[in-house]
């Protein structure tokens, strides 16, 4: 319960207009920080919806698999260039981005992620880093504008941001496969 | 139900959702940003150039009808830029040459708009269009005074501009192709200069073969 309220004022605080336009203001805040913290202002909340409807995770999301996908594809949806613009003039596309990155990324995730196994962990994880390579490249490369609420200069910013996330991920598994996990356990 | 069968319903299920947020939010895999989804729907929607007022760089004033039975190749902007409007500008300049001379000037008019007015007056315009050969004739160089009409046309044109405060701006760029009677008839790649002059050639035949 404790949780749920923490992830509730999260998510209250970050809608909150003053707070997401400041947010939004600038491009590699909106993409990597509000957005993430809406996945883990849902996260936080997860837990209430589990205690409240067991069977229903247990039901549809026996093995983790539906939710982590559900959860890939909000997550890609919103890497997409122009929801991130649309979400910035449309107030629809707001309202859905909140929603969708707490509800539908934030709640799957923390269901989805203790249920997959090991192999379905690094499936995950590798996914997350070839992407965030990949969109780090995009749009550090781009010769062109490809939101057009942001100037260039911020466009360079977020793609090294996505540059230094995937190779943090990186090293993470070098030092995965240089230690002995064994030994934590 | 058993578990196995519901599994597979729940990832079809979230994958036909997926499915169609994105194919919706991209109007069918069709447009990744919104600059291209702009696009599309200039092209459907073919505004009309709102009446202004332009003054070029031999300080003449006329308004947009001065073109009524030509063709114009429209940019956007402004003199101070370093970076985007020079390759505009150049590459306006090989289309320019591209075009079969006789329709220059006969047919269509070039045309760079500024949206800098401030900044952009007769003179600087003047220098400016030495850079790159225009004529200040069959290539003009114009600015729009008034604010109010130079937002309106960017508006109608879907021409968006920040300025980042430091007297830069942020600003999309392409060709703008304007028929006879001030309608919007393509919006063109600035970068592939052969692929825009050969459309504005084949459509200013065509319209040749139409009058005839």
């Amino acid at each position: 319960m404790k949780q749920f309220v923490y992830g509730l004022v999260l998510f209250i605080f970050l809608i909150l207009p003053p707070v997401s336009n400041l947010m939004e203001s600038i491009m590699i805040i909106h993409m990597h920080m509000q957005m993430p913290m809406l996945v883990v202002a849902g996260f936080l909340m997860a837990k209430l919806f589990q205690k409240k409807f067991p069977h229903f995770f247990e039901k549809w999301n026996k093995d983790g698999t539906p939710g982590i996908l559900l959860f890939g594809i909000i997550w890609l949806y919103w890497m997409i260039p122009r929801t991130m613009d649309e979400a910035l003039v449309m107030h629809g596309m707001e309202i859905f981005k909140f929603i969708s990155l707490t509800f539908l990324a934030g709640v799957p995730l923390r269901d989805s992620w203790k249920k997959l196994g090991e192999r379905g962990k690094n499936i995950v994880f590798y996914s997350f880093m070839i992407v965030s390579f990949g969109m780090g490249w995009l749009y550090i490369k781009s010769p062109v504008q490809l939101c057009n609420n942001y100037l260039l200069v911020e466009q360079i910013t977020l793609g090294w941001g996505f540059l230094a996330m995937a190779v943090c991920m990186a090293i993470f598994l070098v030092y995965i496969a240089v230690t002995d996990q064994s030994e934590y356990d | 139900m058993d578990a196995k069968w519901r599994k597979r319903v729940a990832i079809t299920m979230v994958l036909v959702f997926g499915s169609l947020l994105v194919y919706f939010g991209t109007d069918g895999l069709t447009a990744f940003t919104v600059e291209t989804a702009r696009l599309n729907e200039l092209i459907e929607e073919q505004p009309t150039f709102p009446d202004v007022t332009l003054e070029d760089s031999e300080e003449r004033v006329y308004s947009f009808s001065e073109f009524d039975d030509k063709y114009v190749l429209i940019t956007f902007i402004y003199t101070s830029c370093t970076t985007v409007c020079l390759d505009l500008e150049m590459n306006m300049a090989q289309v320019y040459n591209k075009v079969p001379e006789e329709f220059i000037g006969e047919d269509i008019s070039f045309l760079s708009i500024s949206f800098d007015p401030t900044v952009d007056d007769p003179e600087t315009l003047d220098k400016y269009k030495g850079y790159f050969d225009s004529d200040g004739e069959t290539w003009r160089m114009a600015r729009i005074p008034d604010q109010q009409e130079l937002d309106n046309l960017l508006d109608e044109f879907g021409v968006i501009v920040i300025p980042d405060g430091y007297g830069d701006y942020a600003h999309n760029a392409a060709f703008y192709l304007v028929d006879s009677n001030g309608k919007l008839v393509n919006v063109m790649d600035y970068q592939d200069t052969d692929g825009a002059a050969d459309e504005i050639t084949r459509i200013l035949e065509s319209n040749r073969g139409n009058q005839s």
